[in-house]
C-alpha cells in the first residue's frame, strides 16, 4: 500500500504540474479548450490525490494526519479540493490558474519531507486527531481560496474593459462575495480547530490552552479574520481593502503552518 | 463626556482596535523567548533591553497586566455590544413575525402583478403564509431562519463564557507534581490527599520506539480513609477526587545502597536529578545526576546512551561534603565508591513516573464557551433570516416584498426567480 501510495504521489505531482502549466497556457491563450483540460487534470490528480492519501493511512494503519509530510499533502488536497468546489460552483477556470500553483507549491513542500511512516507517539494517539487536523484543513483550504479570489479581485481591480480578466473573471462584487463566503467557513473551521485541540490538549498535556507557539498563531490567525469580519460591517471595508486583508490573513495561515514549526519552538512541531 | 466614553468602549471601532492589539501582542510574544530572568535577557540582547522587557512584563507577557487589561476591555466591550445591540434584535426578532411592522420594513427586494403570491413564498420555501388584516388591507406573511438574527449575538455570548471561564481557571487552578517508582506512596501537596503508585509501565514496540506509559494509581483521603483507583497513561487522564491525573513525563531512578564498614547502612530509591544525604552523616551527600542505560564514552563529548535498552546501564553522580564538591565521576554496573568507612552502590535502575495533577473548576465553563461561539459563528454565516409579505394591492394583484438581514442581493434574485415563475405559471 505505501509503495502504491510513493507511486500515486508522483502522479498526483505529475498532475498537478500538468494543470498548471496548462492554466498558464490558457491565460496566455485564452483558450477555453486549454482550460477545460487542465481543471479535468487538475480533477484527476484530486482523485488520485484522494486515492493516494487512503493508501497511506492503511499502509500506515492509522489517520495520515501526523507528520509535516502528511499534514502538507492533506493541506494541498484540501486547498484543491475547496478550490475545485468554488471552481465549479461560480464557473471560472481563472481560479484554477491562480490555486494550482499554490497546490503545486504545498505539495512541493510536501515532496522534501521526510516520508517515512513513523509509529505514532502516545500523545497522537487520540480520536481527536482526526477531527482536530481535518478542520485544520478545510479551514486553511477556504482561506486558501480566500487568498486568491483576493489576488484576482485586485488584478480585476486593474483590468482595463473588455480585457481577458475582465471577460474571464467575474465582477468585482461577486469575487468579494465569493471571497468574504470562503473566509466564513475557514473562520467556522478554524474555530472548530481550536476547540477540538483544547479538548485533545486537556487530556493529552493537562491543559487545554498553554500559550504554545501553535495556539498561539491560531489564536494571530483568529483574531485577523474576526477583524476582517468586523471591518466589513463597520468600516464598510469591502472590495480592495478587504481583498488586501484577505492576504495578509493567508500569510498568517502559513505562517502558523510552516512558520512556527519551522522557526519557533512548539509542542506542535511533529517531523 | 461619559456618555461619549460609554460610547466608544462599546463601539465596534474599540472591538476592532483591541483585536488588533491582542494579534500585535500575541505576534509580538511568540517572538520573545518567554519566562526567562534578566541575566538571560541581558546576555541574549542588553542591559537596557533586559531592563525594559522585564518591567513591561515582556518576559510573560500572557500573563502581563497590559494583556490582561486588553482582555478584559475585550469583555467589557463585547457585553456592552451585546446589552445595547439586545432591545433592537428582541425587536428585529418580532418584527418578523408581527404583520404591521413587517409591512413597515423598508424591503431588500419587491415584486408586483403577482396574481398567486402563495407560490412565490413556495417557491421561497414558504410554504405556509399567515393570513392577516392590516388597516384593512389582507397580508400573507410568513418569515424564515430568524434565529440567525442572533448569530454575532451568541458569538459574543460564547467568546466572553470562554474568557471567563479560562480567567477563572486561571486564578483558581491547582498544580501539583508527583513522581516516584512503584510501591512508593507520596503526598500530594497540602490537598490531604496520599498518592501511591502501584505500576508503571512503558510499552515498547518491536522497533523499541514507545507505544504507551501507563500509571496504576491509587489516592486516598488521608482524613477520611476513602481510596480511589485509577490507570493513567497518555491521553487517558485519571479523574479522581475532582482532580485529574496526567501521565505527564518519564525518568530513570536507581536503588542506592549504602554501607558503613561494611555494615549496611540504608538503601533508597532515588530518581536521577535527586540527593541522597547520608544516613549517619548529613553533611555527605550523593548527587545521582543522570543515568545512561546504554552506555557509551564518546571521547570529546563525554558520557552518552546508545539506546534507550538496558544493555550497559551507568550512573553518573557527584558528592558532595558540607555542599562543596569532593567528587564526580561515572559508576557502572556493580562499582562502588569508597568515601571514608562508607560504600555506595548502585542497583536495580527502573523507571518512574512524573505525575501531573490538576484541578481547574472552570473548565467546563470555556467548553461551553467555545462550544457557544461555535454555534453563533453557525447563526452568523449559515442561518439566514428572511422576513416575506405579500400585500393584497386595489386592483386585486399582489405585492411581494422582502427583507433579509444577511445576503440581500440572493433574495433579491431569488424572489425575482419566484415571482417570475409564479407569473409564467399564472
Amino acid at each position: 500500500m505505501l509503495q502504491l501510495e510513493k507511486i500515486l504521489f508522483i502522479a498526483v505531482l505529475a498532475l498537478y504540474f500538468a494543470a498548471m502549466i496548462l492554466y498558464f497556457i490558457y491565460i496566455a491563450s485564452k483558450k477555453e479548450t486549454v482550460a477545460k483540460i487542465a481543471i479535468v487534470l487538475q480533477i484527476a490528480g484530486l482523485a488520485l490525490h484522494t486515492v493516494a492519501i487512503v493508501c497511506r493511512g492503511i499502509g500506515a494503519g492509522r489517520l495520515p494526519l501526523t507528520n509535516q509530510y502528511e499534514f502538507a499533502t492533506a493541506f494541498a488536497w484540501g486547498l484543491c479540493l475547496v478550490s475545485m468546489i468554488f471552481l465549479l460552483r461560480f464557473r471560472f477556470p481563472v481560479l484554477g490558474a491562480f490555486s494550482a500553483p499554490i497546490v503545486f507549491l504545498i505539495i512541493g513542500y510536501a515532496a522534501l519531507q521526510n516520508k517515512q511512516v513513523n509509529e505514532l507517539m502516545p500523545a497522537l494517539q487520540s480520536n481527536w486527531l482526526g477531527f482536530h487536523v481535518s478542520t485544520a484543513i478545510i479551514a486553511y483550504g477556504s482561506f486558501g481560496v480566500a487568498f486568491v479570489l483576493s489576488i484576482l479581485f485586485l488584478l480585476r481591480d486593474r483590468a482595463q474593459e473588455g480585457s481577458f480578466w475582465d471577460r474571464h473573471v467575474p465582477d468585482k462584487e461577486k469575487l468579494d462575495l465569493i471571497s468574504y463566503r470562503s473566509v466564513t467557513l475557514g473562520l467556522l473551521f478554524l474555530t472548530f480547530c481550536i476547540i477540538t485541540g483544547a479538548i485533545w490538549a486537556e487530556r493529552a498535556w493537562g491543559s487545554y490552552w498553554s500559550w504554545d507557539q501553535k495556539e498561539v498563531w491560531s489564536l494571530v490567525t483568529w483574531l485577523v479574520y474576526a477583524a476582517y469580519l468586523h471591518l466589513r460591517i463597520r468600516r464598510g471595508w469591502r472590495g480592495k481593502a478587504a481583498a488586501i486583508f484577505a492576504v495578509i490573513g493567508f500569510a498568517c495561515v502559513i505562517f502558523t503552518y510552516i512558520g512556527v514549526n519551522t522557526f519557533l519552538p512548539s509542542v506542535h512541531s511533529y517531523r | 463626556m461619559l456618555k461619549k466614553i460609554w460610547k466608544f468602549l462599546s463601539s465596534m471601532t474599540f472591538a476592532i482596535i483591541l483585536l488588533a492589539l491582542l494579534c500585535a501582542a500575541c505576534a509580538g510574544a511568540s517572538f520573545l523567548p518567554q519566562g526567562e530572568t534578566f541575566e538571560w535577557y541581558a546576555a541574549a540582547y542588553s542591559e537596557t533591553a533586559a531592563a525594559w522587557i522585564i518591567a513591561l512584563q515582556l518576559n510573560d507577557a500572557f500573563h502581563s497586566w497590559w494583556f490582561i487589561a486588553i482582555a478584559a476591555f475585550l469583555c467589557a466591550n463585547l457585553l456592552l455590544c451585546n446589552v445595547l445591540r439586545l432591545k433592537g434584535l428582541v425587536q428585529r426578532t418580532k418584527s418578523a413575525a408581527d404583520p404591521a411592522r413587517a409591512i413597515r420594513l423598508e424591503p431588500d427586494a419587491a415584486a408586483a402583478g403577482i396574481a398567486q403570491p402563495r407560490s412565490v413564498f413556495r417557491r421561497l420555501g414558504m410554504p405556509n403564509p399567515s393570513e392577516h388584516t392590516v388597516e384593512d388591507r389582507t397580508v400573507l406573511l410568513s418569515g424564515k431562519n430568524r434565529v440567525g438574527l442572533w448569530g454575532a449575538w451568541v458569538c459574543h455570548v460564547g467568546i466572553l463564557l470562554l474568557i471567563l471561564g479560562f480567567g477563572l481557571g486561571q486564578f483558581t487552578k491547582a498544580e501539583y507534581f508527583v513522581y516516584g517508582v512503584p510501591g512508593q506512596t507520596k503526598p500530594i501537596d497540602e490537598t490531604g490527599l496520599m498518592l501511591t503508585i502501584d505500576d508503571f509501565r512503558i510499552g515498547l514496540r518491536e522497533d523499541d520506539t514507545v507505544e504507551q506509559y501507563t500509571a496504576e494509581i491509587r489516592v486516598q483521603n488521608a482524613a477520611t480513609g476513602e481510596e480511589q483507583r485509577a490507570a493513567i497513561s497518555v491521553n487517558h487522564p485519571g479523574r479522581l477526587f475532582g482532580m485529574s491525573f496526567y501521565q505527564n513525563a518519564t525518568g530513570w531512578a536507581a536503588r542506592i545502597s549504602v554501607e558503613k564498614d561494611g555494615v549496611p547502612l540504608q538503601s533508597e530509591v532515588v530518581c536521577a536529578g535527586e540527593v541522597l544525604p547520608i544516613a549517619d552523616q548529613p553533611a555527605l551527600v550523593i548527587y545521582f545526576s543522570a543515568f545512561y542505560p546504554d552506555y557509551v564514552y564518546v571521547p570529546g563529548e563525554g558520557p552518552r546512551t546508545a539506546s534507550g535498552l538496558l544493555n550497559h546501564p551507568a550512573y553518573l553522580y557527584a558528592v558532595y561534603y558540607n555542599g562543596e564538591l569532593i567528587g564526580m565521576n561515572v559508576l557502572e554496573a556493580d562499582e562502588t565508591i569508597r568515601i571514608d568507612g562508607y560504600t555506595v552502590q548502585f542497583s536495580d535502575p527502573q523507571s518512574y513516573t512524573l505525575l501531573q495533577i490538576k484541578r481547574d473548576s472552570f473548565t467546563w465553563l470555556a467548553l461551553i464557551g467555545g462550544l457557544v461561539t461555535l454555534i453563533g459563528l453557525l447563526l452568523a454565516f449559515y442561518v439566514l433570516p428572511q422576513t416575506v409579505w405579500a400585500v393584497l394591492e386595489e386592483d386585486g394583484t399582489w405585492t411581494v416584498s422582502g427583507v433579509s438581514a444577511k445576503r440581500r442581493t440572493m433574495l433579491r434574485e431569488e424572489l425575482q426567480r419566484a415571482a417570475d415563475e409564479a407569473k409564467a405559471g399564472q
